[in-house]
């Protein structure tokens, strides 16, 4: 990304002065990405892109509450849009993978289902450089964590979508987050 | 029960964090995370550590009807709520409508004196009870070179928001921003609390609890940074405002 977390993190307090400009600087350095994550979980183009205008109504009234010093502008975007792509998806239950309007997207639509939640997360391991710290981990045990994660699944709906008993998926999310935890910090990556 | 005992905390933020929380449990969460400090900080490391699988999901561009329904819903009714980015006014300009009749050089120089403030009005902390009594609280008035008051910043005593109102305009240059330090009692270096705005009010969010972050303070005062500090950082140059920052009990 060529707009780094500094530059975000400038930016942001900026529009927590008002500053229109800067508003939509940030819009542009971060929207794709941002409508990635709000398309995954729901999977409709349409209902991601309100939530995304929704999430950056967000920002521009609550910019003065982004403070460096406890995370960085792209963790506190993200997670804006994560919480109101949830939120969308649990209350709007649950069109996924039903029908979806025949536009220009329904191709792309199409193409991005073959790119399955396990897909993402193996890459994203790679990217971290801990995919080989993660091998330890059952498949199912990543597959539970990419489900959560880009699909906004709770637990049972975790548990049909890989046919396993409820509390066996709770450990393994458990042990899924426990195991990120420890290769991010063996790997200096922590936040913390 | 208890929310806030660690094991059980770090179990509640992931699944927060992650989103597998869910319903009830998610909402009744989410008003612990309102109040409490430790809750907000287990969540941020958790969303930290989350948002890096965040870097392979694809982009995906959103169609101009997204950013242009944005303007409308937020700046409709003024003047410029449909430009397009070509009729644009440039980023600083309204600052410098805002110090028209002075230059920015001239309302920044010299500034530096403090001034103590015990007295405040009440609602500028947050809702006030029935008593009349202010609510625990810490306070702060940074003032410029003249000794006129220009930032009031007040915090609850465990709260974890600092309410910033400005007096009157601070001139901050394009590329700036205010950036609010605490100075410990002890002489030991200030550190960053948050970036206050050039007019107006604002909410600040905390690192932790006033309590926490401000027992042990005496002054807190504004530099003009590049960019807003993180933990760590020091001041750049000379504080153009600053003040005492006392117990409001």
């Amino acid at each position: 990304m060529a707009t780094t977390n500094d530059d975000l993190a400038r930016l942001l307090a900026r529009v927590a002065l008002r500053d229109r400009a800067a508003f939509e600087q940030v819009y542009r350095a971060t929207c794709a990405h941002l409508l990635g994550v709000a398309f995954r979980i729901l999977n409709q183009r349409e209902r991601a892109e309100e939530v995304l205008q929704e999430a950056f109504m967000n920002v521009w009234h609550s910019a003065a509450g982004f403070n460096a010093a406890v995370a960085t502008p792209m963790t506190w975007l993200i997670n804006i849009v994560r919480n109101r792509a949830i939120d969308a998806l649990r209350s709007g239950k649950t069109e996924r993978g039903s029908t979806v309007a025949l536009d220009d997207d329904a191709m792309n639509i199409a193409a991005d289902e073959a790119q399955q939640p396990q897909q993402l997360l193996d890459e994203s391991l790679a990217r971290l450089k801990i995919d080989g710290c993660m091998a330890g981990l059952g498949a199912s045990q990543r597959q539970a964590i990419a489900l959560a994660y880009y699909r906004g699944m709770v637990h049972t709906e975790i548990a049909a979508a890989l046919g396993a008993p409820l509390g066996t998926v709770k450990a393994w999310v458990r042990r899924g987050l426990d195991k990120l935890k420890s290769c991010l910090e063996a790997a200096g990556m922590s936040a913390a | 029960m208890n929310y806030l005992h660690p094991e059980r905390l770090d179990l509640l933020a992931r699944e927060y964090a992650l989103g597998t929380l869910n319903g009830g449990a998610r909402r009744r969460f989410e008003r612990v995370l309102r109040q409490s400090p430790a809750a907000t900080l287990a969540v941020g490391v958790w969303m930290d550590r989350l948002a890096q699988l965040a870097g392979s999901v694809p982009a995906m561009q959103p169609r101009d009807a997204v950013w242009q329904g944005l303007e409308q819903r937020l700046f409709a009714g003024t003047a410029d709520a449909s430009s397009t980015a070509a009729a644009k006014p440039s980023p600083w300009r309204w600052l410098a409508e805002i110090f028209s009749g002075r230059t920015l050089g001239s309302a920044l120089a010299g500034v530096l004196l403090c001034v103590l403030v015990l007295r405040l009005q009440p609602g500028l902390i947050g809702m006030e009870p029935e008593r009349d009594a202010l609510p625990a609280s810490y306070v702060g008035l940074l003032v410029d070179a003249a000794g006129k008051p220009t930032v009031l910043a007040s915090s609850r005593r465990h709260g974890r928001q600092l309410t910033v109102k400005l007096l009157q305009p601070v001139a901050i240059p394009a590329g700036a921003v205010a950036q609010l330090w605490a100075l410990p009692k002890d002489g030991s270096a200030p550190f960053p609390v948050g970036v206050v705005p050039g007019q107006g009010s604002a909410q600040v969010a905390l690192a932790d609890s006033s309590e926490k972050l401000f027992f042990n303070v005496t002054r807190l005062a504004v530099s003009l940074e590049a960019a807003p500090a993180k933990a760590g950082d020091k001041p750049s140059g000379d504080f153009v405002l600053s003040g005492h920052c006392v117990k409001l009990w």
